[in-house]
């Protein structure tokens, strides 16, 4: 599972999701990609089960990026637990994932199998999410043909 | 090998807030500014039609505009630079830079793969790109769309530079020339964890270290310390 390998502080605030994701929104190493089209957090356990839907699917076929990465604890308070006496122990991690985010990218298959791949991959997410493709990508129509 | 020139008309617009620019985008125009060729620079509102063929155009954004502002100047002029909104995708604004035809400039271009190489083919790698596009120097009217790159004879470990790129005589590789374009690659297939395993380590999440040096201390109080009883405060005030 993804996670930091050293942190400043073990917990924090919560914070908003509003606006649009303006960096990261631009495919910057593969041909296809997954974008986020609503505001989310997306677990740790989510990012992975999305990155073996996609492995499983394309075997050795092609390469996959993960661009996102889950860097916000999320606390949680332990069951049946008076209200009180401090915030919970960190519980999971989470990436914050704005609208027009490229969450996975991929390169080396065709794009019949990238948008099944990535289909299996939005399943496992909890927002909704559209497939996206380079533009001017001439190796990938030849890969088609 | 050279691309055609588009035509562009524009409006000329006072600059102004972003309040004044979405009014320009609500009215069906694209908010753009012209400078470049040491001559003030103009705030326009473009046809977003011939500035998307640009933008969303397979052999990538060095077309030649022929910018007819109305009532005013008539320039040659690329797209130096343009913002997308992430969500619909729609253009938000514009930079076009005047060009003179006659000097020669840097632009760069996009790499297309020719053919499959015997690494994808025989050896079951995959075809990465390192860098898509190119620096190339030329004359504006000399662009050309793509540069093609044979990749037939590229096997696994080998890689494509950009010293190893045919291109046209009126074209100028800018850069190292050493600088890789594209290799072969092969990926391990990812091993099938038994179950068990990956519930093992889904269910056991360590905890990463704390940078901070006096995190530490506080961290093994608060260990220490879990054995409190809860609510002991609300007891006492009873």
């Amino acid at each position: 599972m993804l996670m930091p390998k050293k942190v400043k502080y073990r917990k924090q605030q919560r914070g908003r999701r509003a606006g649009k994701a303006w960096r990261g929104s631009t495919l910057a190493f593969g041909v296809y990609g997954l974008k986020a089209m609503e505001p989310f957090w997306v677990t740790d356990r989510q990012i992975e089960a999305s990155r073996v839907a996609i492995t499983r699917f394309i075997k050795r076929g092609g390469k996959l990026w993960i661009r996102i990465f889950p860097d916000k604890p999320v606390t949680k308070k332990p069951a049946e637990t008076r209200m009180g006496k401090g915030k919970g122990a960190p519980d999971h991690w989470v990436a914050v994932v704005k609208p027009g985010r490229i969450m996975f990218e991929m390169e080396g298959v065709t794009e019949g199998q990238a948008r099944e791949a990535m289909a299996l991959a939005a399943h496992k997410l909890p927002l909704k999410t559209r497939f996206v493709v380079r533009a001017g990508n001439v190796s990938s129509v030849a890969a088609e043909e | 090998m050279s691309q055609a020139t588009i035509n562009l008309t524009a409006e000329t617009r006072t600059p102004g807030t972003k309040n004044d620019a979405r009014r320009v985008r609500a009215a069906g125009h694209v908010p753009a500014v012209l400078y470049g060729f040491e001559k003030t620079p103009i705030s326009l509102a473009c046809d977003p039609k011939p500035l998307l063929v640009v933008v969303h155009s397979e052999s990538g954004h060095n077309r030649i505009l022929n910018l007819a502002v109305k009532g005013g100047e008539t320039a040659s002029c690329v797209v130096q630079d343009w913002q997308v909104d992430p969500v619909s995708d729609k253009l938000l604004h514009v930079d076009l830079r005047r060009i003179d035809l006659a000097k020669k400039l840097r632009v760069r271009i996009a790499v297309h793969a020719v053919g499959e190489s015997k690494g994808v083919k025989v050896q079951g790698g995959i075809l990465e790109f390192v860098q898509r596009e190119v620096e190339v120097e030329c004359l504006p009217l000399d662009i050309p769309e793509f540069i093609a790159a044979d990749v037939t004879e590229l096997v696994v470990g080998k890689a494509l530079r950009v010293r190893d790129l045919v291109v046209d005589s009126k074209l100028k590789l800018v850069g190292n020339p050493d600088q890789v374009v594209a290799h072969v690659i092969t990926i391990k297939e990812e091993e099938v964890k038994a179950p068990e395993e990956a519930a093992a380590a889904a269910a056991t999440p360590a905890e990463p270290e704390v940078i901070k040096k006096g995190k530490k201390e506080e961290e093994g109080e608060e260990a220490a310390a879990p054995a409190k009883p809860e609510g002991g405060k609300g007891e006492k005030k009873k």
